[in-house]
C-alpha cells in the first residue's frame, strides 16, 4: 500500500474513533480532549489532500482557540460527571420530551449517512485544480465567496456584541 | 539511503540536542545574569565559574521522587508535561537557522538548515504554540489542587488574550514579505535600506516594523509566561502555579518547555524582524549571525525578568486587550496601506 493510503486510513480511524469516544465519555474533560484528537486527525487528512493552509487553520481555530474555551468552561464549572436525571435503562426513544426528539434526529442522521455512503461513486470529489496557496484562498474568499464571508462576519459581530451586553456589569452609583 | 536523507536525520537530531543544550545554557545564564544584576556571584562552585551547575541540577531532578496527589487524574497528570515539552520541541522544526549549505562540499546538493520547510511555517508555529496551552491547562486541572487550577486558568486566559496581538503583529510582517515561509521572509531581508542611494541600515523588517517588533516581543514574553507576565506561576499568590504538584522529571519537562519556548520565540523574532542569518558573509557563517541575534534576544528576556516587577493580573488583561491589541491592529492597517501604496 502507498504511504498516503496508510496515512489516510490511520487518520480516518483516529477521527472516527475519537469522535465516537467523545459521546461515549462520561467525563466532559475527556470528551473535550478526544474532540481535539479528532480535529487533529482531520487536519492530517487535509494535509493528505494537499491543503496545508486549511490543515493549520483547522488546528489554530478549532483545536487551538475554540477547544481551549470549551476546556476553560468545563474546568471552571468543574463538572466531573454529567448528571443524568433519567432512567438509563430505558431506551432513548422511550424517554420523555426533548430527549425523544433528539433520539429521533439522531436516527434520521444515521439513515441519511447510510443513504449517502450507499450511493458511492465520486460525486463528492472537487473539480481538478484545488485551491491550495494562501493567496488563492484569499482571492476566492473576497471575490466568489464575498457575500457568505461578510454574512459570517456580521454573525460573529452580533455574537460579540451580545456577549459584551450579557457580561457587562451594572454600575451602582 | 541517500546522503541527503542521512544529512536530514543528522540535522533533526542536532536540532533536538541543541534545544536541550540551549535550555541548560539558559538556566546557567539566567542564574549568572540574575546574580550580576543583584550584585552577587550566582552559581560558582560546580565547575569553572559554575558552568556545570545545570548538569548538577539535572542530576538532582532525576533522582527526586515522582509524586502525585492522591486525588489527581493519573492519566492527564502524566500527559500534561509531555504535551508541554513535545509542543516546545515541535515548534522549532519549521524555524530556519541558516542559509542553504553543502557543509563544505560534503553534500552534492545544498540543503536547508531547517528541519522541515513548510510554506505556511508561521502558521504552523502558531498552531503548535496554541496546542502547548493544553499542557499547562491540563496540568492545572488534573492535579486537583486549588493553586494549580488557578495557575492553569490564569495561563489559558493570558495566552488566549495575547495570542491575538502576537498573530496580528506577525501578519504585518507577512504583508511586507508577501510570503508565509520563514525562509522566504529571511531572504526578503537581504541587502540594505537606502537613503538618497546610500545604504544606511540593514534591510531588516525591524526598522519599518518597530511597532510590530515591540508588540511581538511583549506578546511573546506573555506567551512564554515569563516575568513581568509570569502570572501562571506567581509565587506569592499561587505557590508555583500550574506545576505546584509536580516534582522530579515531570517538573523538569515544564521547565524545559519554558526555556525552549523562549528560544523558539527569539528564533522566530530573529527570522521575522532581525534578518535571520543575513549579515556579512551570510553564505558561510550565516548560522553564526543567527546565533548571535537569538542570544541577544534571550539576554533581553533574562534582563527583563530581573529588572521589571510583576504586573497585577487585571492590569495584564487590560494591557493586552486595551493597549497591545489596538496598537497591533493599527500597525497592521498602516502596514497594509503602506504596502498598497509603495508596492511590496
Amino acid at each position: 500500500m502507498a504511504p498516503e493510503i496508510v496515512a489516510f486510513y490511520l487518520f480516518g480511524a483516529i477521527a472516527v474513533g475519537a469522535s465516537l469516544l467523545v459521546i461515549a465519555q462520561r467525563n466532559p474533560i475527556y470528551s473535550v480532549l478526544l474532540l481535539i484528537a479528532s480535529f487533529g486527525a482531520l487536519s492530517g487528512l487535509y494535509v493528505l489532500l494537499d491543503a496545508p493552509f486549511v490543515a493549520v487553520i483547522q488546528i489554530i481555530v478549532y483545536a487551538g482557540a475554540i477547544m481551549v474555551l470549551f476546556l476553560f468552561v468545563v474546568m471552571l464549572l468543574n463538572a466531573p460527571h454529567e448528571e443524568t436525571d433519567y432512567d438509563e435503562r430505558v431506551h432513548p426513544l422511550l424517554r420523555p420530551g426533548p430527549m425523544r426528539f433528539g433520539a429521533a434526529l439522531a436516527l434520521l442522521l444515521v439513515v441519511e449517512l447510510g443513504w449517502a455512503l450507499g450511493r458511492g461513486g465520486d460525486s463528492g470529489r472537487f473539480p481538478g485544480g484545488a485551491v491550495t496557496s494562501v493567496a488563492d484562498i484569499g482571492r476566492a474568499l473576497f471575490t466568489d465567496y464575498a457575500f457568505p464571508f461578510e454574512v459570517t462576519s456580521i454573525l460573529i459581530l452580533v455574537a460579540m456584541v451580545g456577549a459584551v451586553v450579557l457580561a457587562r456589569r451594572e454600575e451602582h452609583h | 539511503m541517500t546522503p541527503l536523507l542521512i544529512a536530514q536525520i543528522v540535522l533533526t537530531l542536532f536540532v533536538f540536542v541543541m534545544l536541550l543544550n540551549s535550555a541548560a545554557i539558559m538556566v546557567y545564564v539566567e542564574r549568572k545574569v540574575a546574580g550580576m544584576l543583584q550584585q552577587r556571584l550566582g552559581p560558582y562552585l560546580v565547575g569553572p565559574k559554575g558552568v556545570l551547575q545545570p548538569l548538577a541540577d539535572v542530576v538532582k531532578l532525576m533522582f527526586k521522587e515522582e509524586l502525585r496527589p492522591r486525588a489527581a487524574d493519573a492519566f492527564l497528570f502524566a500527559l500534561a508535561p509531555i504535551i508541554s515539552a513535545t509542543c516546545a520541541f515541535a515548534a522549532f522544526a519549521v524555524v530556519p537557522f541558516g542559509a542553504e549549505t553543502t557543509f563544505f562540499g560534503l553534500l552534492r546538493e545544498p540543503m536547508k538548515l531547517q528541519v522541515a520547510d513548510v510554506n505556511v511555517a508561521i502558521l504552523v508555529i502558531f498552531a503548535i504554540a496554541s496546542m502547548g496551552v493544553y499542557g499547562i491547562v491540563l496540568a492545572g486541572w488534573s492535579a486537583n489542587s486549588k493553586y494549580s487550577l488557578l495557575g492553569g486558568l490564569r495561563s489559558s486566559a493570558q495566552m488566549i488574550s495575547y495570542e491575538l496581538s502576537y498573530g496580528t503583529a506577525l501578519a504585518a510582517v507577512l504583508l511586507m514579505a508577501n510570503s508565509m515561509s520563514l525562509t522566504a521572509i529571511v531572504e526578503k531581508q537581504a541587502g540594505a535600506w537606502l537613503l538618497f542611494g546610500w545604504p544606511v541600515l540593514p534591510r531588516w523588517f525591524v526598522f519599518p516594523q518597530i511597532v510590530g517588533f515591540l508588540v511581538f516581543m511583549t506578546a511573546g514574553i506573555a506567551e512564554t509566561n515569563r516575568a513581568p507576565f509570569d502570572f501562571p506561576e506567581a509565587e506569592q499568590e499561587l505557590v508555583a502555579g500550574y506545576h505546584t504538584e509536580y516534582s522530579s522529571m515531570s517538573f523538569a519537562m515544564f521547565f524545559l518547555a519554558e526555556y525552549i519556548n523562549m528560544v523558539t520565540v527569539s528564533a522566530v523574532a530573529t527570522d521575522l524582524f532581525l534578518g535571520g542569518w543575513q549579515g556579512p558573509f551570510a553564505d558561510s557563517i550565516g548560522w553564526l549571525w543567527f546565533l548571535i541575534k537569538v542570544a541577544a534576544l534571550l539576554f533581553f528576556y533574562v534582563w527583563m525578568r530581573w529588572t521589571l516587577p510583576r504586573y497585577r493580573y487585571d492590569q495584564l488583561m487590560a494591557f493586552g486587550w486595551k493597549v497591545l491589541l489596538p496598537v497591533a491592529v493599527v500597525n497592521l492597517l498602516v502596514t497594509a496601506a503602506g504596502v498598497l501604496y509603495f508596492g511590496a
